[in-house]
C-alpha cells in the first residue's frame, strides 16, 4: 500500500502543503459467535483506508478516505487542505523527525493467519461447552464468541519517517448467565493470544461460569467501610480511568487529577504503573506510534511516586519534553491522540487466598458497573456500582448487589495495601494487573 | 465512486450469488458516508477533520444463524468476493430463494432539511464554536477550559434483499456539544451541553449555541457549591430531558428482541403483564420529525414507526429487527440498526420515552418532603438478564420540605428495572428528549431519550456524604 501513502503525500506537498503525513491502514478479521452449539454469527471482514494529515502556516488539517482511487485521493487532499485553512496556528504542532531506528518486534503469528474457519468454530463451542459443564446453575451463555484480526498498517511524513508492520491476534469471550430460585447473575471472561493455542477454551469458559454461579444469592449489605479487593478485571476498569488522566494532554488542558503531582506521593508504596509499548503479548505492542515514533517503556508511578506522563509529538513539544511514543490511533479516519499502549501493574505479589485469608471484614469485588459515568478522570471522584463477595474473617460470605463503592480516586490509589499473584490480561484497554486491595472504601447498602 | 453508481442488477446478482450454497435471507447493504467535525480547546480550533467512507456489508441467514461479510469495495470484483465468503460457509445445501427486486422505495420527506450543511461555509461553523466558547468562559471566571465541538454526517444507505426490498435512504446528523470544567480552590466540576437532530444547519445559530455554553457553564459553576450526596433509599425526582435515560437502561435494553429470544431479559415472557406504575405508557419511536434518533427507514429498510412498549403499566411490545421477528412470528418495528456498513444489524432503541402526565413540574418537586433531584445524568449502565442498572449524576439537588435546595456531587443511582417503573408516582407535563450516543455490542448508534419530569417513590441513592 505504500504506491497510494507516497503518492498522497506527494499530491499533498503538491498542492501546498509545508509538511505532511500519510498513515494507511490494511487488515481482515474473523469473528464467530456461537449458542447453544451452533454457529449463530460469522463475520469475515476486509478494511482499508488512510488518513491525510497536512500542515499549513503552522495549522494542521485531517481528512481520510476508505476509496484509495485517484479522484478519492485528489479530494482527500483538496479536504485536508481546506480544514487547515479553518484551523488556528499553533506553535506546538509539529511533525516527528525521522527516528534512527525502530525496536524489533514479533507481532506476526504465521500459524494463527493459516488457520482455517474450522478450527475457530471449534474452539467457540469448546469454550461454550466448558461454560454449560462448568455448574449445573449456569442456565445459558448468552454470548460466546471468537474474534481475530491482521492488520498492516504503512507511514510516511515529510520529514523522511517510513515504516510498516504487520500484527495479528486473537481472542474468545464468554458471558454466562446463572440462575438459582428465580434470581439472574452473569460473569464474563476473556482469554487473550497471538494464536489458537495459546487460548484455553476450558479455562475461559468455566472461569465465566464461575464468576456468574459465585453471584448467586447475592443481596444488598449494610453501608459500611472496609477493606475491598478488587480482582483483576474491576482493577483494570479502574487502571482504565486513571490511564486517561496520565496523558500529557489531559494535564496541559487542565483536565487531569494528576496535573500537579509530578514526582509526589500518588498511590501505596506496593503499587507500580507502566506504560510498555513493548511487551511481548501486549494486544497494542507496536515498533512505532500512530505518528512514527518509536513505542517504549515509559514507567508512570513506581513505588507509589508518580514519574511522569505519556506524551505525543505535539504534547511534547508543548511541554518541553520528549514524545514518549503514545501517539496512537484508533483508525485511520483520526489523527494521532495521546493515548495509553499496554499498561502493566506491578509490585510485591502475595497469594491471592492469603490476603483474602487476612482480611476481617471486606467485599471482593468482581464487577464494577456505570465506571464510564460514576468514575470523573478530571476531579477524581467516583461512584460506582459494584458486585462481588462479602469477607467476613477471612472467609468469602454472602454475594453483595446493588450496592456502591465511592470515594475519590487518589486516595483509593494510596489505599491499596496489597498486590495478588493473579496477573493477567485483560483485553478492553490492553492492561495487565493482578488483583488490588484497598483499604477504607466506603460502601453504600442498605 | 458512490452508492449511487451500483445498479440493480449488480444488486440482484450479489443476492443470488450469496444464497448459491443455501439460505433463506440474503441482503446487502451499501453505505456511503461523509463527515465533517470541528473541535474547539484552549481557545483554539484545532481539530478539523473529515472524510468519506464507502462499502458494503452482505448478510446471508439460515434459520437462527447469520453470516456476515464486508468490503471497502463496491464494485463487482468486491460485493462477489464478499457473497462468496458468506455462501462458502454454508456449503452443500441446495440455493436459496430469491425474489426479483422491486420498485426502489425512499421518503425523502420523513425528516425535511431546509439548509444543507455543506452550503454553509466552514469558517461559519468554526465561529460557532469560538462564539460557544466565548460564552462559557464569560459566564464566570471559574470556568477554566471549554471544549466545543460540532459535527455533521451524512449517509447513503442502500438495502436489497431476497424478499424483493429495495430501499434507498439519506440520513442528514448534526450535533453541537459543550463541556465545560470550572475549578475552584482545588475543587474541579464539569458541566456538558448537546444539541442533535437528523436536520439541517437551521438547527444552529449563535443564540442556540450561546444558550447551550451558558447551560454547561452554568451547570460546572453550580456544581463547584456542591456537598457529598448522602447516602440511601429516598424518592428520587428525575428531570425532564436526560431523565429519559433511567427508562432507556432500566427498560428500553431490557425490550430489545434479541435479549429476549434468549431468555436474557427480565422483561421475557412478559407480555401483557404488569411492569410499571399503571400511570406509565411508554414508546419507541424511529419516527419523530427531525429527531437526533429517527430516520425513514432501518438499516433493513423496514419503515421506522412508533411502538407503544407498555401502556398503563403493562408490557405491550418489544423491539424487533428482522431476524428476531421472523422467529418470534411477529412484525419487525423498525429497530433493527447498525453502526456502519461494518456491523451486522441487531434489534436497538431509537427513541425512547415514557409519555408525558398532567401535572407541572413545580408540583412533583411541591410534593415531595425530603429527596434527590437528578437534574442531568453523565450516563448509565444496564445488565438486561437481572435488570439491575446504575446511573451517574452529573447535576444533582437535594429537595427539602417540597423546594430545590443544596447541590449535591457524586451520587449515583442504583437499582432494578421493573422494581423501578412499579415506584413511578408522579410524572409531569414539560415534556422533553435529548440526543445521545447508545453503545451495544461494540456498535454506537445516535438514540433519542425522553421524558417530563417525574418521581420515583424510593430509589436508593449511592454518594460519599
Amino acid at each position: 500500500m505504500f504506491d497510494v501513502v507516497d503518492k498522497t503525500l506527494e499530491l499533498a506537498l503538491a498542492g501546498g502543503a509545508e509538511g505532511a503525513e500519510v498513515y494507511a491502514e490494511r487488515s481482515t478479521s474473523r469473528r464467530i459467535r456461537v449458542y447453544h452449539q451452533q454457529v449463530e454469527e460469522l463475520v469475515a471482514a476486509r478494511r482499508k483506508g488512510l488518513g491525510l494529515r497536512v500542515f499549513q502556516h503552522g495549522a494542521v488539517g485531517y481528512a481520510y478516505t476508505s476509496d484509495t482511487s485517484a479522484e478519492a485521493l485528489d479530494e482527500v487532499v483538496a479536504r485536508a487542505l481546506a480544514h487547515a485553512k479553518v484551523s488556528d496556528h499553533d506553535e506546538f504542532a509539529v511533525l516527528p523527525e525521522k527516528a534512527a531506528g525502530y525496536p524489533a518486534l514479533e507481532l506476526f503469528d504465521a500459524d494463527l493467519a493459516a488457520t482455517d474457519d474450522g478450527a475457530k468454530i471449534e474452539l467457540a463451542l469448546a469454550v461454550e461447552r466448558a461454560a454449560l459443564e462448568a455448574d449445573t446453575r449456569v442456565k445459558l451463555v448468552e454470548d460466546t464468541s471468537y474474534a481475530d484480526g491482521d492488520g498492516e498498517v504503512f507511514l510516511v511524513n515529510s520529514k523522511g519517517v517510513r515504516g510498516s508492520f504487520r500484527a495479528n491476534d486473537c481472542y474468545t469471550f464468554a458471558y454466562a448467565l446463572a440462575e438459582q430460585n428465580g434470581q439472574i447473575e452473569t460473569g464474563l471472561s476473556y482469554a487473550v493470544g497471538r494464536n489458537l493455542a495459546e487460548l484455553d477454551a476450558q479455562a475461559c469458559g468455566r472461569e465465566a461460569a464461575l464468576r456468574a454461579c459465585a453471584l448467586l444469592g447475592s443481596r444488598k449489605v449494610p453501608s459500611m467501610k472496609a477493606t475491598v479487593v478488587l480482582d483483576p478485571y474491576s482493577a483494570a476498569s479502574v487502571i482504565a480511568v486513571i490511564s486517561a488522566a496520565l496523558t500529557a494532554d489531559a494535564v496541559q488542558r487542565g483536565r487531569s487529577l494528576f496535573a500537579s503531582l509530578e514526582g509526589k506521593q500518588v498511590a501505596g508504596e506496593r503499587f507500580s504503573l507502566t506504560d510498555n509499548g513493548l511487551h511481548p503479548n501486549g494486544f497494542s505492542s507496536a515498533p512505532f506510534d500512530g505518528e512514527g515514533v518509536p513505542c517504549q517503556r515509559t514507567p508512570l508511578i513506581a513505588a507509589g511516586v508518580l514519574q511522569g506522563f505519556l506524551y505525543d509529538t505535539y504534547t511534547a513539544a508543548r511541554g518541553g519534553r520528549r514524545s514518549t511514543g503514545n501517539g496512537l490511533r484508533g483508525s485511520y479516519t483520526g489523527g494521532p491522540a495521546v493515548r495509553p499502549t499496554n499498561l502493566i501493574v506491578g509490585g510485591p505479589a502475595t497469594p491471592v487466598a492469603d490476603l483474602i485469608g487476612s482480611i476481617e471484614r471486606g467485599v471482593l469485588v468482581t464487577n464494577l458497573i456505570g465506571v464510564h459515568s460514576g468514575a470523573n478522570p478530571i476531579s477524581g471522584e467516583f461512584s460506582v456500582g459494584i458486585n462481588g463477595i462479602l469477607i467476613e474473617s477471612g472467609r468469602l460470605t454472602t454475594p453483595v448487589r446493588e450496592v456502591t463503592l465511592a470515594g475519590d480516586i487518589i486516595t483509593m490509589l494510596t489505599n491499596v495495601v496489597a498486590l495478588g499473584d493473579d496477573a493477567r490480561w485483560v483485553p478492553s484497554g490492553s492492561i495487565l494487573t493482578p488483583s488490588l486491595v484497598v483499604e477504607g472504601m466506603s460502601i453504600s447498602g442498605e | 465512486m458512490s452508492s449511487a453508481d451500483i445498479d440493480k442488477d449488480l444488486l440482484a446478482a450479489t443476492l443470488a450469488f450469496s444464497l448459491a450454497s443455501g439460505g433463506d435471507f440474503a441482503e446487502v447493504y451499501v453505505e456511503d458516508r461523509t463527515s465533517l467535525n470541528l473541535r474547539l480547546e484552549d481557545n483554539k480550533v484545532e481539530q478539523v477533520s473529515g472524510g468519506h467512507e464507502l462499502g458494503a456489508g452482505v448478510r446471508l441467514t439460515s434459520g437462527d444463524r447469520t453470516y456476515y461479510a464486508y468490503t471497502d469495495d463496491v464494485g463487482e470484483a468486491g460485493l462477489r468476493e464478499a457473497a462468496k465468503a458468506v455462501a462458502a460457509a454454508l456449503r452443500g445445501a441446495a440455493a436459496g430463494g430469491v425474489q426479483p427486486l422491486g420498485g426502489e422505495r425512499r421518503n425523502p420527506g420523513a425528516h425535511p432539511v431546509r439548509i444543507a450543511p455543506e452550503s454553509v461555509a466552514i469558517e461559519v461553523k468554526s465561529d460557532l464554536l469560538r462564539a460557544a466558547n466565548e460564552a462559557a468562559r464569560g459566564h464566570s471566571s471559574s470556568i477554566v477550559q471549554v471544549t466545543t465541538g460540532y459535527s455533521e454526517g451524512r449517509q447513503h444507505v442502500l438495502i436489497a434483499n431476497s424478499l424483493g426490498d429495495l430501499v434507498r435512504d439519506e440520513r442528514l446528523r448534526l450535533r453541537f456539544v459543550v463541556q465545560a470544567i470550572a475549578r475552584r480552590e482545588g475543587v474541579i466540576q464539569t458541566g456538558f451541553e448537546t444539541l442533535g437532530a437528523s436536520a439541517g444547519f437551521e438547527i444552529l445559530d449563535e443564540a442556540t449555541v450561546i444558550d447551550l455554553a451558558l447551560g454547561a457553564a452554568g451547570q460546572a459553576v453550580t456544581m463547584l457549591d456542591s456537598r457529598p450526596a448522602p447516602v440511601g433509599v429516598m424518592p428520587v425526582v428525575m428531570a425532564n430531558g436526560f431523565g429519559g435515560t433511567l427508562f432507556h437502561e432500566a427498560c428500553g435494553h431490557g425490550l430489545e428482541a434479541d435479549a429476549i429470544a434468549k431468555g436474557a431479559s427480565i422483561y421475557t415472557g412478559k407480555l401483557g403483564t404488569v411492569v410499571a406504575a399503571p400511570i406509565v405508557s411508554a414508546y419507541d419511536d424511529g419516527s419523530v420529525a427531525n429527531g437526533w434518533g429517527s430516520q425513514a427507514f432501518d438499516d433493513e429498510g423496514v419503515p421506522t414507526q412508533k411502538t407503544m412498549v407498555i401502556k398503563d403499566g403493562r408490557l405491550t411490545s418489544y423491539l424487533y429487527d428482522r431476524l428476531r421477528a421472523r422467529a418470534a412470528g411477529a412484525q419487525p418495528t423498525g429497530n433493527g440498526r447498525r453502526q456502519s456498513f461494518r456491523y451486522v444489524p441487531i434489534p436497538r432503541m431509537t427513541t425512547t420515552y415514557i409519555a408525558p402526565g398532567d401535572v407541572s413540574p413545580d408540583d412533583v418537586i411541591a410534593a415531595t418532603k425530603r429527596g434527590f433531584y437528578a437534574k442531568s445524568l453523565a450516563g448509565g449502565q444496564v445488565e438486561p438478564a437481572s435488570g439491575n442498572f446504575v446511573f451517574g449524576v452529573a447535576e444533582g439537588y437535594l429537595i427539602e420540605n417540597g423546594r430545590i435546595t443544596a447541590p449535591l456531587r457524586g451520587a449515583t443511582l442504583i437499582g432494578n428495572g421493573i422494581d423501578i417503573l412499579t415506584r413511578i408516582d408522579m410524572i409531569a407535563n414539560d415534556f422533553d428528549i435529548k440526543s445521545g450516543v447508545c453503545g451495544k455490542d461494540g456498535q454506537g448508534v445516535p438514540v433519542g431519550t425522553g421524558q417530563a419530569t417525574l418521581r420515583i417513590g424510593e430509589m436508593t441513592v449511592g454518594g460519599t456524604g
